[in-house]
């Protein structure tokens, strides 16, 4: 389906051009040019590769407490929050994990400079989502006129990208939404980043904070979480590319289905309804994927055969069977998700596959389908394919709409707390570099959420079925 | 006889054209009108026999649906289907309604739009015309879960009691194993078309050669005039179509057959109908009425092999209402017999998709009690002392 991205922060900056990127790459169109990036400060602007000047919008020249690289610092926030860095005019910030603004703004000095790269520094906002908030509503004249780029009528959906840490991803983002909501009739979606367990306590903080306010103000919140997908041991920003090009093909194997040039009908398509219909539940949602590479030396012998004999390949049987795809789909929601959760706690499930048409069993296809409905303990499983001729893989992607038993956000909230509680912690900078080790915590899967449910859930009552059961025509007896 | 035809969402679009291609093929006239309505854009362009004019999308303003389906929400169906009925009403002004003796509105209910739409046209239907309005709609699969079953027994019970027949399709029964996901429908729909059509087509025939055991229209119609929901067996056989100076023949090796091998054939293919994959499986001897329909040339259609074969039918269907007539067709190489059960009342299927779907519903109800409290706890903090940022 057609949707419109909108990155916020240096996160989002970076996650919708690399999806705008990979649109061309896999000759999808998904956003059709309706994109936007916002951000408080503008060197993440400077090293994307697809985004016009026009699709880059700067926020806070008017905001006292927005500190820019290239001009002399404003002293007012600084003093709240932090101390510009010394020498700030001539910094320039590099991919590379110890820089010089790392350590610029690490109070110790003597830390492991690697695993402050994604730590806040003072430019922008500084990493705090109050001012972010403050600084968006200042210049909601401006948001207003570059969100007016956005054709609305040529979208079905608009999503916010953000990582929630962030001082501009959370604080504007809030009030990127409100507006958001406000102008658009069609879906709200946002996509947010969870920061991992060695990031600074204040990123904890701020993503707990920006869920908060995030959800109520979204059709539906897809979730990548950094802890889990970081590489062991290193520095989060480390892993950001990584982790960002999981994202986009997760998010372009969603919504970029059906929107190949040239790809034929296929019989059991989804079409933008259901994808809308499996998100509009509110709540947080993940994705699952798994793909597995096609035998292709069999599959192009058939092929020949089949062209020799010119006959259609329908004739010939399947090279992928039933089982096969069975557990393709098993393995989409048993591998690691965008977000992990209790795959159980799942309101709706949007299954797509994404592959050859020819070599799809369709028993394979229907049985993992309900797999899914029986592992997912939910009814709504919308199913459907995405045929790519001469594909040599078979993917599997699942979208678990509104899940309620998520680990991660509770351990997430309790890191938050512990931010907040912690006199030293409560300001955004880098205050906490010494609490390293302790905040670094163990993600271990916990049940609590889990009992909660298990006491909620009752025997079904079998009635008498013709009795129970409203006409279809009568809507005021819906669900 | 002749009818108006209406296919609802995107099964039941597919259907009719199928039915189309299938008369065409054949030379049959049944389809003298139809029409396809649907949520989804991309679904109307599917139908290869269909004029431009006659494809229908409704719910291209509506917020949930904006020409890109319901999303199998059937509720979402019957919505865009109610404000758009003026637009469906239109549409039918087209249709000379004394020129037809009946209206078949095809759907897949497990779908939304299927489902949720189609009750709303038949209820106009039957406003606005005296003749009668027959359903024909697909069952979905035990594997395609739960909503669709939850659509299907809800919209099966509109369609039963709005329509003057409801013939059933079960797509599990016709579900086959090796298929791919690109062959998709096909198969069935072909198979369900050719019942469909083979059946209703009857009576049809040029009057002048109309013999006394032709099919007339009226006892297709009395047959369905049970309401309720039927059924259709189906089979044929090869038969050497009449040459010059010659008489058509069942196909065999050896010299001309008698009079009694003829009958045996007739009343064996009838038999095969009748334990034939039926379109819903059902208890034969359940039904209320019954009607065969011999369709290929009249010559090898033994008279007395259609009587034995009217007996046996009375017998196992358990009713006495059995009608028995021709659909003479001289150049076919084909006989088919094509069996019509009407308001058969056991149907297993039927009643696993409706235990299917009160699960599914009483799923779907504490699911949706519970979710704003789920969502909320999940988004906060156990002690409620984070905020919000704005
Ligand atoms: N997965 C991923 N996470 C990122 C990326 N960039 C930043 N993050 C995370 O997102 C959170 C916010 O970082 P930024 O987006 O840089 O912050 P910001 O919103 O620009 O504003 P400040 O807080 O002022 O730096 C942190 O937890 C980062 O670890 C990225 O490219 N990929
Ligand atoms: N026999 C048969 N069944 C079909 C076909 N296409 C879909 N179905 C069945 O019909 C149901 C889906 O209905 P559709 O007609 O595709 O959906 P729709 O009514 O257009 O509604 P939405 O897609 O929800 O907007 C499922 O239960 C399928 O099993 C077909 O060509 N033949
Ligand atoms: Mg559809
Ligand atoms: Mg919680």
């Amino acid at each position: 389906m057609k949707l419109a991205l909108v990155g916020v922060g240096g996160c989002g900056t970076r996650v919708v051009d690399q999806f705008v990127r990979a649109e061309h790459r896999t000759g999808r169109s998904v956003t059709n040019g309706n994109v936007l990036a916002f951000h408080t400060e503008s060197q993440p602007f400077d090293k994307t590769q697809t985004l016009t000047s026009d699709q880059q919008v700067l926020l806070g020249d008017t905001h006292p407490a927005v500190l820019r690289r290239d001009t002399s610092p404003p002293a007012p926030h600084g003093e709240q929050t932090s101390q510009p860095p010394s020498g700030s005019e001539t910094l320039t910030y590099t991919d590379v994990p110890s820089s010089e603004s790392d350590q610029a703004t690490s109070p110790t000095g003597t830390e492991d400079s690697s695993s402050n790269k994604s730590d806040p520094d003072s430019f922008g906002v500084g990493g705090d989502p109050d001012i972010g908030a403050q600084v968006a509503k200042a210049d909601r004249p401006e948001i207003r006129r570059a969100l007016d780029r956005i054709d609305e009528t040529d979208v079905t959906a608009t999503m916010l990208v953000a990582g929630l840490g962030g001082g501009t991803g959370s604080g504007v983002g809030s009030l990127l939404l409100d507006e958001l909501s406000s102008i658009y009739e069609t879906a709200v979606y946002a996509l947010g980043v969870l920061p991992a367990g060695n990031e600074a306590p204040i990123r904890a903080l701020t993503a707990a904070r920006g869920l908060q306010t995030f959800v109520p103000r979204t059709d539906s919140m897809f979730l990548v979480d950094n802890e889990a997908w970081r590489q062991d041991n290193s520095a989060i920003a480390d892993s950001y590319s990584s982790i960002n090009k999981m994202t986009v093909e997760r998010l372009l194997s969603v919504f970029g289905t059906g929107e190949r040039a040239g790809t034929p009908l296929s019989e059991m398509r989804i079409d933008p309804a259901d994808i809308t219909r499996t998100l509009n539940l509110g709540g947080v949602s993940t994705i699952g994927h798994s793909t597995m590479t096609l035998d292709t030396q069999s599959v192009g012998l058939l092929r020949r055969v089949l062209s020799l004999l010119r006959r259609s390949s329908s004739s010939v049987s399947t090279p992928v069977d039933a089982t096969q795809i069975k557990t393709l789909i098993s393995q989409a929601v048993q591998s690691k998700m965008t977000l992990p959760c209790e795959i159980t706690s799942a309101d709706r499930v949007l299954l797509i596959l994404t592959g050859p048409p020819d070599t799809i069993s369709r028993k394979g296809f229907e049985t993992g389908r309900y797999l899914l409905e029986e592992k997912t303990e939910t009814v709504e499983v919308l199913a459907g394919d995405e045929p790519v001729q001469k594909s040599t893989e078979l993917t599997a992607t699942v979208v678990l709409s509104n899940v309620t038993s998520v680990p991660r956000i509770d351990n997430l909230q309790q890191r938050a707390v512990a931010a907040q509680s912690d006199p030293d912690a409560d300001t955004s900078v880098a205050s906490s570099a010494h609490s390293q080790q302790s905040y670094t915590l163990s993600v271990t899967d916990q049940n609590s959420t889990q009992s909660h449910r298990d006491t909620q859930r009752t025997e079904f009552d079998f009635g008498e079925a013709t009795t129970d059961l409203d006409t279809t025509d009568s809507p005021d007896n819906e669900t | 006889m002749k009818l108006a035809t209406i296919g609802v969402g995107n099964a039941g679009s597919k259907l009719i054209d199928q039915m189309l291609e299938f008369e065409f093929e054949t030379g049959r006239n049944l389809c003298r009108h139809a029409l396809v309505i649907n949520t989804a854009r991309t679904d109307l362009a599917k139908p290869q026999h269909l004029d431009e004019d006659r494809r229908v999308l409704i719910g291209d303003t509506h917020q949930k649906a904006r020409g890109h389906g319901v999303g199998g929400d059937a509720k979402i169906g019957a919505e865009v289907a109610q404000t758009d009925i003026d637009e469906i009403r239109r549409v039918f002004d087209d249709v000379e309604i004394h020129e037809v003796d009946a209206v078949l509105v095809a759907a897949g209910l497990g779908g939304g739009t299927g489902s949720g739409a189609a009750p709303v046209v038949i209820d106009e239907l039957q406003k606005m015309y005296d003749e009668p309005v027959y359903g024909l709609g697909v069952l979905p699969g035990t594997y395609e879960g739960g909503r669709p079953a939850l659509n299907a027994a809800r919209s099966l019970q509109s369609f039963v009691t709005k329509v003057d027949n409801f013939i059933a399709f079960d797509n599990d029964a016709w579900r086959s194993r090796g298929q791919t996901i690109e062959q998709g429908y096909e198969e069935m729909n072909e198979e369900l078309a050719t019942r469909i059509v083979t059946l209703l087509a009857a009576g049809e025939v040029d009057e002048s050669e109309v013999g006394e055991n032709a099919m007339d229209s009226s006892d297709i119609m009395r047959t369905l005039d049970t309401g309720g929901v039927s059924s259709i067996g189906y089979a044929s056989t090869d038969v050497t179509p009449a040459k010059e100076g010659l008489l058509a023949n069942f196909k065999h090796d050896g010299e001309s057959q008698s009079e009694s091998t003829d009958a045996a054939k007739i009343k064996g293919l009838v038999r095969r109908a009748t334990n034939s994959r039926l379109t819903v499986p059902c208890n034969v001897s359940s039904a209320d009425r019954a009607l065969i329909v011999f369709a290929g040339p009249p010559d090898v259609i033994s008279r007395k092999g259609v009587e034995s074969a009217r007996e046996w039918l009375e017998e196992t269907a358990d009713t006495v209402d059995v009608l028995a007539g021709d659909d003479p067709r001289p150049n076919s190489s084909t006989l088919a017999a094509v069996v019509l059960l009407s308001n058969v009342t056991e149907t297993p299927r039927i009643n696993e998709i409706q235990d299917q779907a009160v699960d599914a519903q009483n799923k779907i109800q504490e699911q949706d009690a519970v979710r704003e409290q789920e969502i909320q706890s999940l988004i906060t903090d156990e002690d409620n002392d984070l905020d919000p940022i704005v």
